[in-house]
């Protein structure tokens, strides 16, 4: 019966030898990335993003502004302001009350980080992670600032930072895409706003670089699963079929792309007993499990998928992007924060933890935040419990952890009413381009050539912060 | 992948090496990629005063010293710096990050100094001429002009083009070219019997008239529109665009010639008289994307829409990157910042707002009905006139009965309006679940109050809070106010009259709204009197409705505690004319009114007793016709209610100014800009305004160097997978030489010769010899032209992936052949658009609109059908006109395991296993290729279909399972095993890359 190898060693002659490389190297990326790539010495090989979207208060959970309290209700200074352009949705209030966080912080570990007491795990890891508190964006409203974070450009059209990274350095893992996908709703804003597709999309890169979208249920992956009624014996017996007919005709045309699509098939089945062999958790141990709290045992929750995030991990993927619903907390704030970190502490932290555990996180490097930051003043009413946060672009809190990334820092400093920053601002072409130094490139020389132009992640933009940096 | 991606690359030079450097070849792509970022036409960018991107700036002499010496390589100090190693005087500089030049290019400008720096204007820039046919080794194998110009090159080359396919694989392929689907097994039967010399030319003709052929040439148009069911952004909404889309199919099975197509697509609005699918047709300027997103700033997303406009439009007829130009001059081409934003303002001046409708079309719009509800439109007018006619007879005839009747009017008789009523009401009360009104709804409130206060809600629904989402009708400060929210403050409508209603007596108010989500559709009126507005806030954009009771004197809140007394509330679902209003206003009971000397009466006096003859106390046949013409308006106007509108351009009455932006940014606006075409390019012809139809006129114009290149070289791009250009989207610097540029220009003066007509152009392409060439291939050719650019042999690709459905669809019998109308929702994994908005899930059709061609399947843009991104559709989320072809696993799963597809499979085992006869297997294979399996093949599918009629009889509960995929009915009368077996092997022959492939 043919097979894979007999196709091999059948049609090589025919075949010719770029065909036979494909045959090896072509998966969901070419293994080998591009040539030249990476640049450097990389300390990260991996990366897990965790992409809370909806833009997380930064105030309410580590930027600690005590001075606030004091200042509840009053109005917010116009010095502070200086013409920050608003949202339309609170342009038109007429006041503008400063709105003090209403937990309680305290500090943790030995660089002594103020953490709030809705992160109680993440309180535990501090040492672990470094803080910058100093990210900033251009964009005020979350479509273009999800865009802008995901493609380092407002606009949809652009390859994702995932599709980027599946161009540039290829897949570690051949049974599985380099660039994976999950996402969870968060039990704060259930109306948050949507995601997209095109946000792991490849833009203008070939569509093979697109992320792949695991998702909680039967078929962890689109079409994943055979037809009712089809085992695997069946499917194994149709492949090798296949396989013969498209060689017989393929003989005839010398077109290397029947050989790649006789692997791709091949490669497809693999996926068939590679994913849910990946997804499903059973073999994991009840530690594992209070690791990572109660909700891990619930398919699609952040939990589960923090959990999935490590097991990927484990197995070479390369980027691997969480995304996180609810952080819109326009108004009902404490109420949704509540719910919303407890989402999201105890598996963010369990998975640095876990990942530690299992050396990995020396070459894992975890990001973990939103889009932009919330304002300080209270948008709708402020009550004695109650108020509600706009969008805010000009500060923000981003962690990272491992990969290269120095532990138990806290890398800038905003004012005291967590509006501006007042120092080592970094950008979000900032936070690229130190994310690809860390795997190794330089971000000025991951190119694409488009419509005219060599086009990369970071525009032409991006500073490498090197300050977070172990090896700089 | 690598070695995939960049054997082409490496042969390029191979491709196109010739004893001449031929500067637009050879020279010009090095400068551009290497030099002109900082020595180019970006002149805020230039360090110094030379560039390469004109002759005068780089031959000009620097101080005694000269970049370039014509045919004097040793002084030419650009060579000497490029050659410079890792010396810190080479160019381009290592400090800046560049890599040194190749050799190979370095060379090449030794070579092309020495040879006398012969400088070029850009190809692309300079009209195409006609060439000279040349000569060829072997004139029989010409079929067309067009074997010529491939032959010649072959010859150059010393290769020979490859023999004709067989007749099955030409039809196979021809067919999908021109429809997009597979042939039949008769037409195929028809074809291999006709052995007369026109035989192929009868099938090119039938395909071209076939009505499949616009569906086909519609698709790719789409993709360059950026055509999508949704609005894109935030919400993602749907949006009503498949008038437009209908017009293009239309208008390419009609053969509308592309000038004509053009101007109508860019500028149909402004053509005298234009009729209405014309303006639909300028829709193509309105398929961009559309913010709806609250507390956007309106004026930032205003500007990106222009930007798309002149983007989408640059591409598609210029081939140029123009949007390059947007924050600076471009850095490759002749293109100033201040060009882009004189091209900017042709289309910066349609009546639109930055902040768009986030359900539905944004303005401007146009009611587009159908051809069949125009009809049904005129037939409901008809019976209005007809209503009409009956209604004045009889109310002539009766004319002396309503003076008698006004004599004898009870004291105590009273009338208002009563069709569409809610109500009345008296009172302050809570009322409950009426008046459910939403943001589309009309309607009208309105009643009688005595106020002693001037704050105070006097009815609506929504919570008992200030601002609370629903609708609210207030005394503010004595002003007449109306609020619809949703969300306060950024999404919704507050508007209040100027004047005041006084207090402490009994005045009428009512508010109409008509459902548009604008301030301009409210109005409010005080006694009868309408009051001009004062809009407080604008931005209604989403759903008001709520649960929350009808309450009258209560509601916003304890604060807004209406003071004093409510009467005679009377709600309407409608939007009352003013007319209407005043008659609602007046108080008086008839018998008061008829008092009033006939003279005397006011128009709402007037009218209001009138009306109450006519609808209360008239004979019947008056009544009778006066009921029954209301009826008729209200048929007709919930009628064309429900037409679907077409987003349209639209000029502005006034002229706006149009500024250049600052770095491209919205909000730094810099010198002001006249409208006009790029300095490099022709100018307007004579005659023509300098508008959006004067601009569409230029791209048409004979003269102008790129439309019918650019054109051509898309089409070309569909039958053969790349362009003669490859990067159909840039014919500028950074694009890439042409691979045949007499070809190209050939076929762009042919274009232009035959009155731009589009189907003959098909035509000339699949007749010439070049294309009919069997793609069989050797190892050697493969290797030399792995992209087939010499196209000595003919095309073999991967099927885009309407094609790949479609065929699916065709061969099992499911197809369902109708040409446009709305989108259609056929099979995709439940939760896809759920999972990542939280908000509703794709409701799937049921019937025939489960079965449609791909170019009907509803696309939205946050979540694309998958099995079209698998096979690398263009997302539409912007102008895509490269095709791009990857090969991937998903690919591989989608087509064994989607539901399409498994379906599929079992509709054409069951055709196997009905219309195969003796041969089903032979059948099946022949529907999906187009040929007879050899016996080796047949030997394999036999032996397999064997071997799952043996699992499949052992385990029949298996078979049911398989064969029950799909919402098409099981056909009973088939063995249950026989049919799981066939259907795995249809399955499988849906999965031969033969079958997925054009060969």
């Amino acid at each position: 019966m043919m097979n894979r190898r007999s196709l091999l060693t059948g049609g090589a002659r025919a075949l010719g030898i770029a065909a036979l490389a494909q045959l090896f190297g072509e998966d969901f990326a070419h293994a080998e990335g591009l040539s030249g790539i990476p640049q450097f010495k990389p300390t990260a090989k991996r990366v897990i993003y965790l992409f809370q979207s909806g833009a997380p208060s930064q105030m309410d959970l580590f930027d600690y502004k005590p001075g606030l309290a004091n200042l509840r209700s009053t109005e917010l200074p116009a010095s502070i302001r200086m013409g920050q352009r608003l949202t339309g949705m609170t342009a038109t209030q007429t006041s503008f009350p400063v709105a003090p966080s209403m937990f309680k912080f305290a500090q943790y570990g030995q660089q002594g980080a103020w953490v709030s007491e809705l992160m109680p795990h993440t309180a535990k890891v501090v040492d672990d992670l470094c803080f910058i508190k100093s990210m900033n964006t251009e964009q005020i409203n979350h479509d273009p600032a999800v865009t802008f974070c995901q493609t380092g450009f407002q606009l949809a059209g652009r390859p994702s930072i995932g599709a980027w990274l599946a161009y540039g350095l290829g897949s570690e893992n051949k049974d599985l895409p380099a660039f994976v996908v999950m996402i969870s709703q968060g039990s704060g804003n259930p109306n948050d706003q949507p995601l997209y597709d095109r946000l792991w999309g490849s833009g203008f890169l070939p569509t093979r670089y697109q992320g792949v979208k695991f998702r909680a249920g039967a078929d962890p992956v689109l079409f994943l699963s055979n037809p009712p009624g089809v085992d695997g014996a069946m499917r194994r017996r149709f492949l090798d079929d296949l396989a013969s007919l498209n060689e017989m005709n393929g003989a005839q045309f010398h077109d290397p792309e029947v050989a790649t699509r006789v692997a791709q098939y091949e490669m497809a089945y693999r996926m068939q007993t590679s994913v849910p062999e990946l997804t499903d958790l059973s073999k994991e141990s009840d530690k594992t499990f209070e690791m990572y709290g109660p909700e891990a045992r619930r398919p699609g929750t952040f939990a589960a998928n923090c959990l999935l995030a490590r097991r990927l991990a484990e197995r070479g993927v390369r980027f691997i992007q969480l995304f996180h619903r609810g952080w819109d907390q326009h108004n009902n704030l404490p109420a949704q924060i509540r719910g919303q970190s407890k989402d999201t502490d105890q598996a963010s932290a369990a998975l640095v933890t876990d990942l530690k555990q299992r050396g990995l996180l020396d070459d894992t490097l975890v990001v973990w935040g939103g889009e932009f930051g919330r304002t300080v003043y209270c948008q709708g009413k402020l009550t004695a419990d109650d108020y509600g946060r706009d969008h805010h672009p000009r500060c923000f809190t981003v962690w990272m952890a491992g990969g290269g990334v120095k532990p138990g820092m806290t890398l800038g400093e905003t004012d005291d009413f967590s509006y501006n920053i007042v120092r080592d601002p970094v950008d979000i072409h900032d936070l690229h381009a130190t994310i690809l130094r860390t795997l190794g490139i330089d971000h000025t020389k991951l190119t694409y050539k488009f419509q005219g132009r060599h086009f990369r992640l970071t525009d032409v933009k991006g500073k490498i912060v090197n300050q977070v940096l172990k090896t700089a | 992948m690598k070695y995939w991606l960049f054997i082409p690359l490496l042969c390029a030079p191979a491709l196109f090496a010739a004893d001449t450097v031929e500067f637009n070849r050879d020279i010009r792509p090095i400068l551009s990629d290497h030099c002109y970022t900082c020595h180019g036409p970006d002149q805020s960018n230039r360090k110094t005063k030379l560039r390469f991107d004109t002759e005068a700036g780089a031959k000009q002499n620097l101080g005694g010293r000269f970049a370039i010496v014509p045919g004097d390589p040793a002084h030419s100090e650009m060579l000497q710096r490029i050659s410079a190693g890792n010396s810190p005087t080479r160019m381009p500089p290592a400090y800046a990050g560049a890599a040194a030049l190749s050799d190979h290019d370095i060379d090449l400008i030794r070579r092309w100094i020495a040879q006398g720096a012969v400088w070029q204007k850009h190809w692309s820039l300079i009209p195409p001429k006609r060439p000279e046919l040349p000569q060829v080794s072997d004139p029989t194998w010409v079929r067309n002009p067009i074997d010529n110009f491939v032959l010649a090159r072959l010859d150059k080359e010393g290769l020979k083009p490859s023999p004709e396919a067989g007749k099955a694989a030409l039809l196979r392929r021809v067919t999908f070219d021109l429809t997009g689907l597979p042939p039949t097994p008769a037409e195929l039967d028809a074809f291999l019997a006709d052995n007369s010399p026109g035989a192929y030319e009868k099938v090119v003709d039938r395909l071209l008239a076939s009505p499949r052929y616009g569906e086909k040439m519609a698709f790719r148009w789409l993709d360059a529109a950026r055509y999508a069911d949704t609005n894109g952004y935030q919400t993602d909404a749907e949006r009503y665009m498949w008038r437009w889309r209908d017009w293009v199919i239309d208008a390419f099975n009609k053969n509308m010639p592309f000038d004509e197509f053009t101007i109508e697509q860019i500028a149909g609005d402004l053509l005298p008289n234009a009729t209405l699918d014309q303006k639909i047709a300028s829709g193509f300027n309105r398929n961009h994307r559309g913010n709806g997103e609250g507390g956007i700033i309106p004026e930032e997303y205003a500007v990106e829409y222009v930007v798309d406009r002149v983007g989408t439009t640059s591409t598609v007829w210029m081939g140029l990157t123009v949007g390059c130009a947007r924050c600076h001059d471009h850095k490759y081409d002749p293109i100033k910042q201040k060009e882009f934003y004189q091209l900017y303002a042709y289309f910066d001046n349609i009546p639109e707002r930055g902040n768009a409708e986030k359900y539905g079309n944004s303005a401007p719009v146009i009611k587009a009905p159908t051809r069949d509800q125009q009809q049904h439109l005129d037939t409901l007018d008809a019976d209005i006139r007809g209503d009409e006619a009956a209604f004045a007879s009889a109310e002539k005839k009766n004319a002396r009965e309503e003076r008698n009747w006004e004599k004898k009017i009870a004291p105590d008789a009273q009338w208002f309006p009563s069709r569409s009523l809610v109500g009345p009401f008296s009172g302050a009360q809570t009322v409950g679940d009426v008046a459910e009104f939403g943001f589309t709804d009309k309607f009208t409130l309105a009643a009688r109050i005595n106020a002693t206060a001037p704050n105070g809600a006097i009815l609506g629904r929504g919570k008992d809070a200030a601002e609370s989402t629903g609708y609210t009708l207030l005394l503010a400060n004595g002003h007449l106010q109306l609020n619809l929210v949703q969300r306060w403050l950024d999404d919704a409508l507050r508007v209040e009259s100027v004047d005041t209603v006084p207090l402490n007596g009994w005045h009428h108010v009512a508010a109409t709204y008509d459902g548009s989500k604008f301030a301009s559709g409210v109005h409010l009126y005080i006694d009868g009197v309408e009051s001009k507005l004062k809009i407080n806030l604008d931005q209604l954009n989403q759903e008001f409705r709520t649960k929350e009771p009808l309450r009258i004197g209560g509601g916003a809140g304890p604060e807004n505690r209406f003071q004093g007394a409510i009467g005679e509330v009377r709600i309407y679902k409608a939007d009352l004319p003013a007319a209407t209003v005043a008659v609602l206003a007046t108080e008086t009971p008839l018998h008061g009114l008829a008092a009033i000397p006939a003279k005397n009466r006011t128009a709402a006096q007037r009218d209001k007793l009138h009306l109450a003859w006519l609808d209360a106390y008239s004979p019947e046949p008056v009544r009778n016709s006066w009921h029954a013409l209301e009826q008729a308006h209200e048929d007709r106007d919930k009628f064309y209610d429900s037409i679907q509108t077409v987003m349209v351009m639209q000029e502005r009455p006034d002229v706006r100014e149009t500024h250049l932006l600052i770095r491209g940014s919205y909000d730094r606006p810099g010198e002001k800009v006249e409208r006009g075409v790029p300095a490099i390019l022709p100018p307007l012809p004579a005659g023509v305004p300098n508008n959006r139809l004067g601009l569409a006129k230029w791209f048409v114009d004979p003269g102008n160097p790129l439309t019918a290149r650019v054109t051509v070289n898309r089409f070309w791009q569909s039958y053969f997978g790349t362009g003669i250009v490859k990067t159909v989207d840039d014919f500028g610097s950074q694009g890439e030489w042409p691979s045949n540029p007499e070809l190209l220009d050939w076929l762009a003066t042919e274009f232009i010769r035959t009155g731009w007509n589009v189907k003959q152009m098909q035509k000339t392409i699949v007749m010439s010899a070049t294309y009919r060439q069997s793609s069989r291939a050797s190892e050697e050719l493969v290797a030399r032209d792995p992209e087939n650019r010499l196209l000595a042999r003919g095309p073999r690709l991967r099927l885009p992936a309407e094609m790949i459905r479609d065929q699916a669809l065709a061969v099992s019998g499911l197809l369902v052949e109708k040409i446009g109308g709305p989108s259609v929702k056929p099979y995709q994994p439940a939760g896809l658009w759920k999972e990542l908005s939280g908000g509703e899930d794709y409701q799937q059709d049921k019937g025939p609109a489960e079965y449609r061609r791909s170019l009907y399947t509803f696309w939205k843009r946050a979540a694309p059908p998958p099995m079209m991104m698998n096979f690398d559709s263009a997302g539409r989320e912007m102008c895509t006109v490269r095709e791009t072809r990857t090969n991937t696993p998903l690919q591989a799963l989608d087509l064994m395991n989607d539901r399409t597809f498994v379906e599929a499979s079992r509709m054409l085992a069951a055709r196997m296993m009905r219309e195969g006869g003796a041969d089903p297997i032979g059948y099946g294979f022949r529907l999906v290729t187009s040929r007879q399996p050899t016996d080796k093949e047949m030997s394999v599918l036999t032996r397999g279909y064997a071997y799952y009629l043996d699992r499949f009889t052992k385990d029949e509960a298996s078979a049911a399972k398989l064969i029950a995929e799909g919402d098409a009915p099981v056909d009973a009368s088939l063995n249950k095993p026989a049919l799981a077996a066939y259907t795995n092997i249809a399955s499988l022959m849906l999965n031969l890359d033969e079958a997925v492939t054009k060969q």
